[in-house]
């Protein structure tokens, strides 16, 4: 039995040296966490909560990450909005910013924004609009929203994406995060990637 | 290990089997509100309700002093889309615990009474005639989004 166990140390620390590299290439090499999401370069303008024009492409040179969203969503909206002001301090740059564009622009107007984003970061913009400037970008985004059933409490709810977009200095989206891959950590290194 | 030995803890596991189960009752772990944002009147409550019971069991009804109507809801993706769905009941099965967390089930909170402080009292009533209150605290960002990551 004895003569065995030099032979097998000597396996196992190959098979270790092996998961080793493996582990480091797959963390490293050329994969984001997002998934990859290629779409021509766009632009839309809209109205911050600050009563400002906003327009995407006075934003080149930034990485800019876009969620949907309205300020009555008690659940995944401000989930979504605390993680990527969690992203924003992770990366710690100014030229990341996040976008909160409402899909309920009847009762989201640039006061309700005004008061309600800067609860979550100083560098997310509350973006509000006509519907069918909201829907360019939901378009643009490949995606959908609608107004919903009544809650029971009189209020009702808006059928949204929960993905986040990325936009990169170029201006174009490159990236999109679903619902399970909203992890700060992981998404603040795909940020600091693009901005390297 | 002989086999000797192997039948002696297999057959102490089987002994102390049927007292693992079936003991203790429903209970509510790590409660908590997401505190709403300036301006709304809306929020939402998370929990993990335990089971350790030898019955299934299920939670039919949620209120809160703090707010007018409060609703169990849960998370129904359409074409990629998401949209909060007002259920009847939250099953919890026996021996098993549910989770209530953020774009998953929870408790819907609506029209708050002004702001909420530090913690609210939930009341809980389930199908077996149980009835738990939970003093659930009140947490902002980062805190929420904390407790909110699912790993």
């Amino acid at each position: 039995m004895k003569r065995y166990y030099l032979p097998l140390a000597v396996l196992v620390l190959i098979a270790l040296v092996w998961l080793g590299i493996l582990g480091f290439l797959g963390t490293d090499e050329g994969t984001f966490h997002g998934d990859e999401f290629r779409r021509p370069a766009f632009d839309f303008s809209l109205t911050d909560h600050k009563n400002r024009r906003f327009s995407l492409s006075d934003h080149a040179g930034k990485v800019v990450l876009l969620n949907f969203g309205f300020t009555s969503c008690p659940d995944i909206c401000p989930t979504t909005l605390g993680m990527l002001g969690e992203v924003l301090d992770l990366v710690g740059d100014e030229r990341v910013i996040a976008l909160f564009v409402t899909v309920d622009p009847e009762r989201d107007t640039v006061s309700k924004l005004g008061t309600y984003i800067p609860f979550f970061h100083d560098r997310i913009v509350g973006l509000t609009g006509s519907h069918q400037q909201i829907k360019q970008v939901s378009d643009a985004c490949g995606t959908f929203y609608s107004k919903e059933q009544e809650t029971s409490g009189g209020d009702y709810l808006v059928i949204h994406s929960p993905a986040v977009y990325l936009i990169d200095p170029a201006g174009k989206m490159t990236l999109r995060y679903p619902k399970e891959k909203l992890h700060p950590k992981k998404i603040a290194g795909d940020v600091k990637r693009l901005l390297l | 290990m002989s086999t000797k030995n192997i039948l002696l803890v297999l057959s102490l596991f089987l002994l102390a089997a049927p007292f693992a189960r079936g003991e203790g009752e429903i209970s509510v772990k790590d409660p908590w509100v997401r505190r709403n944002p300036p301006g709304t009147s809306v929020t939402a409550a998370y929990m993990v309700i335990e089971n350790p019971t030898a019955a299934a069991d299920e939670l039919l009804s949620v209120s809160c002093g703090c707010s007018a109507s409060a609703s169990i809801h849960a998370v129904e993706m359409r074409e990629g889309s998401m949209i909060m769905k007002e259920v009847a009941s939250v099953a919890v099965p026996a021996g098993i615990s549910v989770k209530l967390s953020p774009g998953g089930y929870h408790v819907m909170l609506e029209g708050l009474s002004g702001d909420i402080k530090e913690s609210v009292v939930l009341e809980l009533g389930f199908r077996s005639g149980a009835r738990i209150s939970v003093e659930a605290p009140v947490l902002s960002p980062p805190a929420a989004s904390k407790r909110g990551h699912r790993h």
